[in-house]
């Protein structure tokens, strides 16, 4: 009897501890929560993208902005990452919140084609999606299972990278050695628990309409 | 010999003078603006200080365009209450090695003849971060007489992100 009230006890600390580390640093949504639903964004290769039209195992969102300079110091990686796993069942799609003009669809084309992102980014101007995802900073990984679970949320990696003004790249704490996004993809394909769940995005932040 | 020194003597006084008369107005407060370098542990101890004001602190970087942008109410709200009981701060979060950076922050600061006390964080960016237990910026936090922390006003919620309104607004119920 005191077993079993020590393993209820147990399970009780457990549950609360994953409680307190899911949405420490995203106010909407938490890990294992459901994928919010989306309608007919329009994307840079000119079709309009819904989240009914997605098939992949794996579901990568990444909120992007095109003027900001931790984006573009991650840019090079992200595309890097999607080459890599091209062959495998994930997709990757980038979203634009911000209302500025140097972040909208046709600023957006324009940087895409210049970086080479080779995968739909969509330009969400009612901000809604973004507002369910509670995406507040570029950029912002969000990771969805099959089952269109939150696995993931947070940081590419863990030492962010930021592009000077003089086109230079530096990343605040040297070479990566840690790839959350890369490793929560693929531990997602394997059938396994992703292992770091939810990091602290750093960079620009979402201008949201109040 | 005796007049040489003499003359060389007033001379030096009169540069000190001149010198000091350039720190005392107007130009000078635009030519001394500077960042202090502080740790996490030495800006509590700062702020703290400031007790009894109000302590009203503009977390920022060259890096966040929305902080650059709303900069310039923060130094308006500084010339309208800056003689009523509240201290003025900005917190600057440029990485510390990112001289270039911290050049364009004072260049910046200058510019916008901001009269107020200026701070840069010296710790490593993503432990500067998690220390002041931000997720974002710009951010404005707003601490009491007491140095209690009153209001956090940031854009870590897209349904709550800050406006200029309501920093002044926070600033009112607490003056």
């Amino acid at each position: 009897m005191r077993m079993i009230a020590r393993l209820i006890l147990f399970g009780f600390f457990l549950s609360f501890t994953n409680f307190a580390i899911a949405g420490k640093y995203n106010s909407i949504l938490s890990i294992g929560d459901t994928m919010p639903e989306f309608n007919k964004l329009p994307s840079i290769s000119g079709e309009n993208i819904s989240s009914k039209d997605l098939n992949e195992e794996v579901l990568v969102f990444v909120s992007l902005a095109n003027h900001c300079p931790w984006v573009k110091g991650m840019d090079k990686d992200l595309v890097s990452l999607v080459d890599s796993l091209s062959t495998k069942n994930v997709r990757f799609i980038g979203l634009s919140m911000n209302h500025r003009d140097d972040d909208r669809l046709p600023a957006m084309k324009v940087h895409a084609e210049k970086v080479g992102y080779r995968f739909d980014y969509l330009f969400d101007e009612s901000q809604e999606f973004g507002r369910k995802l509670g995406a507040t900073r570029t950029p912002e990984y969000f990771v969805f299972n099959k089952e269109r679970k939150l696995v993931y949320t947070g940081a590419l990696y863990d030492s962010p990278a930021k592009m000077n003004n003089d086109g230079t790249v530096k990343h605040i704490n040297g070479r990566p050695s840690q790839f959350y996004v890369q490793a929560a993809i693929l531990a997602t394909l394997d059938g396994n628990e992703v292992v770091t769940k939810e990091t602290r995005a750093h960079g620009c932040t979402v201008k949201y309409v109040q | 010999m005796f007049s040489e020194a003499i003359k060389v003597f007033s001379i030096v006084i009169l540069n000190t003078i001149l010198a000091f008369n350039i720190c005392a107005y107007g130009e000078a407060d635009f030519l001394d603006i500077q960042m202090t370098p502080v740790t996490y542990d030495e800006w509590e101890t700062r702020r703290i200080q400031y007790q009894p004001k109000i302590v009203v602190v503009d977390m920022w970087a060259t890096w966040c365009v929305s902080c650059i942008e709303r900069f310039p109410e923060m130094v308006r709200l500084h010339e309208q209450y800056k003689d009523h009981n509240v201290q003025f701060v900005s917190m600057n979060l440029d990485d510390r090695e990112d001289t270039q950076s911290i050049d364009v922050a004072e260049q910046f600061l200058k510019k916008m003849n901001a009269k107020f006390d200026h701070f840069r964080m010296d710790e490593n960016l993503l432990v500067a971060f998690e220390k002041i237990d931000l997720i974002g910026i710009p951010a404005v936090l707003i601490y009491d007489e007491n140095g209690n922390e009153k209001y956090r006003l940031s854009g870590d919620n897209p349904s709550k992100q800050f406006t200029d309104a309501d920093v002044e607004a926070a600033l009112l119920e607490l003056l």
